[in-house]
């Protein structure tokens, strides 16, 4: 929020976290060089307690893991053991086979939406941030502070009210109504950013290409869209991860009747009434996490410095 | 008849709003007239399904300070905001200031403490459900050999505590991030130079990087707290309310008396208070924080 405040906080932001993210952190001044015992002991207090952290912070996920493959009376008896006898995948196949929650068609309809809502984004945000950005009138300046006035809001806050629009429009538990309202969520702080990189582009090439007979909306896809990848990428891991992750949404607007279940919604309707039967909940879990931890540990820069950008929208 | 000039200048206002246009007029639909629609619904008592609810005035809000189901809430979000909101930046600014500097096994660490924040929150309240459950994997240890089961989810105070712990695993990631960025802002030569002028590390710490590292505690501050007052889905599936309701926050009271009970209108009433509260909050921590930073400068 802070960051909004001042004027010049995209260009700031954006590198920034960047920076932090790509682990590319500034060179540091050589270290003082303290070879004698202290020095080295407490590099070795410092990785010993670092370790242990990572430990700890790691076991949720090797119990997810070894626990996909025992029987409730193994995972009772020896929580924390490798499965004896060899992992058995009988458990994981049965997720693939839940009535209640195809998962296979839940992960088909989670990246429609998120495909859906990506370009949606783009296509709206992306236009209207270079208008905000070119235009030195102060109309639209104004509707830049119209636009981040949204980045305040919850979206819990919004989501009783959003029920009775999308009812009015007849869009209630459709995946227009949702894609579009999901959508609506990502504007405030797309805009935000797009607008915030385009400032940085000189104008000198939008003036070229109408020197060229190119009109905006021309200029605007073909000379300066492609310049804005990095933020553009930026924005797509958040809206990613946010239409993935998103529980309320979907659970409220889609509904448990229309049987549209993102794997986020699914995992709750095969979990939640199934918590103790751990052969349902650990091998479901593992499904639903596995291509996102996968996703995360190769793009790990950019997914981390994506997300904190997002973070720091407040 | 127009010059050429004003027809150009025409055609490109035009062009304008065929850009910034469609974009205004979603988010007007389905941002800004929800937001003034809760407001609206909070004096009705729409129940989600009638078209035309009735308008009972101030009512909602006569019940918002008679409802101890929302006094509860109000305390446990309080809680577990206060809590985390400490919890999250002692863990973020120490970590960040032990990983601060380029090396694969830093960049190892952070990842680490990262990825909890990839996963939906829904996820990790049933993961760490399945672990600190009554025959969860941790109870399951403990009475093998032969200890009590510990009621990290069936005792109302253990499951807050439980709650606040989970979260500051799933978050504090995020902000060890970003007060690394904050870091990147501080000239390590003036460190070196308090260093040289013989400050010990802590009198380095608190003396210089800390002051220039306001802008980000600010930062860091504000997120944590609007976060954790938002609360919702770690709720659903970490607890379930439970014990007894002991763990709802206000966001899960608000969808349940909406959604569950039919109540949107009282939800609605709940919802615009939150609203307020929250940005009430932040806007009270920048101001707080940024005189705090004028008074290290002055």
């Amino acid at each position: 929020m802070t960051l909004h405040s001042e004027p010049a906080a995209p260009e700031r932001a954006a590198p920034a976290a960047t920076e932090a993210g790509a682990g590319a952190i500034t060179p540091r001044a050589p270290r003082r060089t303290r070879t004698g015992p202290p020095g080295r002991r407490r590099r070795w207090l410092r990785t010993g307690f670092l370790t242990a952290v990572a430990v700890l912070m790691l076991i949720p996920l090797y119990v997810l893991v070894v626990n996909a493959f025992k029987s409730q009376q193994e995972i009772l008896t020896s929580p924390f053991g490798l499965p004896a006898g060899g992992p058995d995948f009988s458990y994981l196949q049965k997720v693939f086979e839940n009535k209640q929650f195809n998962i296979m068609r839940g992960y088909g309809v989670t990246l429609l939406f998120v495909v859906c809502v990506n370009v949606l984004s783009i296509a709206l945000a992306g236009p209207a941030a270079y208008v905000i950005a070119r235009s030195a009138k102060r109309r639209y300046r104004a509707l830049m502070l119209f636009f981040l006035a949204g980045t305040f809001i919850p979206s819990q806050v919004l989501v009783i009210p959003v029920v009775y629009v999308l009812k009015t429009l007849g869009l209630m538990g459709t995946i227009r109504g949702f894609v579009l309202f999901e959508t609506v969520l990502t504007l405030p702080f797309s805009i935000f950013l797009y607008a915030g990189y385009i400032a940085t582009i000189p104008r000198e090439l939008d003036q070229a290409a109408a020197v060229d007979g190119a009109g905006r909306i021309r200029t605007f896809w073909r000379i300066i869209f492609p310049l804005m990848r990095p933020v553009v990428a930026t924005m797509v891991i958040l809206n990613t991860f946010s239409v993935w992750n998103d529980f309320v949404n979907p659970q409220i607007i889609l509904g448990p009747g229309s049987g549209l279940y993102t794997v986020t919604t699914g995992v709750y309707a095969a979990v939640s009434q199934y918590q103790t039967d751990y052969t349902v909940v650990f091998p479901t879990l593992l499904v639903a996490i596995a291509p996102l931890l996968v996703f995360f540990v190769f793009m790990q820069r950019h997914i981390i410095s994506g997300l904190t950008a997002g973070a720091s929208k407040g | 008849m127009p010059s050429t000039r004003t027809l150009a200048r025409r055609r490109d206002g035009l062009t304008s709003l065929l850009m910034a246009g469609p974009a205004t007029a979603l988010y007007t639909v389905m941002l800004v007239v929800p937001v003034g629609l809760a407001c609206y619904l909070s004096l009705t008592d729409w129940d989600g399904y009638s078209a035309q609810p009735e308008v009972v005035g101030a009512a909602n809000y006569a019940d918002l300070a008679g409802d101890p189901a929302l006094r509860r809430a109000v305390t446990v979000t309080f809680l577990l905001a206060a809590a985390g909101t400490l919890g999250l930046n002692v863990l973020g600014l120490g970590f960040a200031l032990l990983l601060n500097g380029t090396s694969r096994a830093n960049s190892f660490f952070r990842m680490v403490m990262f990825y909890p924040h990839v996963l939906s929150a829904l996820v990790v309240g049933f993961l760490w459900s399945a672990i600190l459950g009554t025959t969860g994997a941790v109870n399951s240890f403990v009475t093998s050999k032969g200890g009590e089961v510990l009621p990290f989810l069936s005792d109302p105070d253990w499951a807050l505590a439980t709650m606040i712990a989970v979260v500051i695993w799933a978050a504090f990631g995020v902000n060890v991030v970003l007060y690394l960025a904050g870091l990147q802002a501080v000239p390590h030569s003036l460190i070196e130079a308090a260093r040289i002028d013989g400050a010990t590390r802590w009198q380095a710490f608190r003396h210089v990087t800390l002051p220039a590292l306001g802008p980000s505690v600010t930062i860091n501050l504000v997120l944590s707290l609007v976060t954790l007052l938002k609360t919702y889905d770690l709720v659903v599936s970490l607890t379930a309310g439970g014990p007894g309701g002991h763990t709802q926050t206000i966001a899960y009271l608000i969808l349940w008396d909406s959604f569950h009970d039919g109540r949107l209108g009282y939800g609605s009433a709940q919802s615009v208070v939150l609203m307020l509260v929250t940005a009430l909050l932040a806007l009270a921590v920048t101001r707080l924080r940024r005189r705090g930073e004028m008074a290290v400068f002055s």
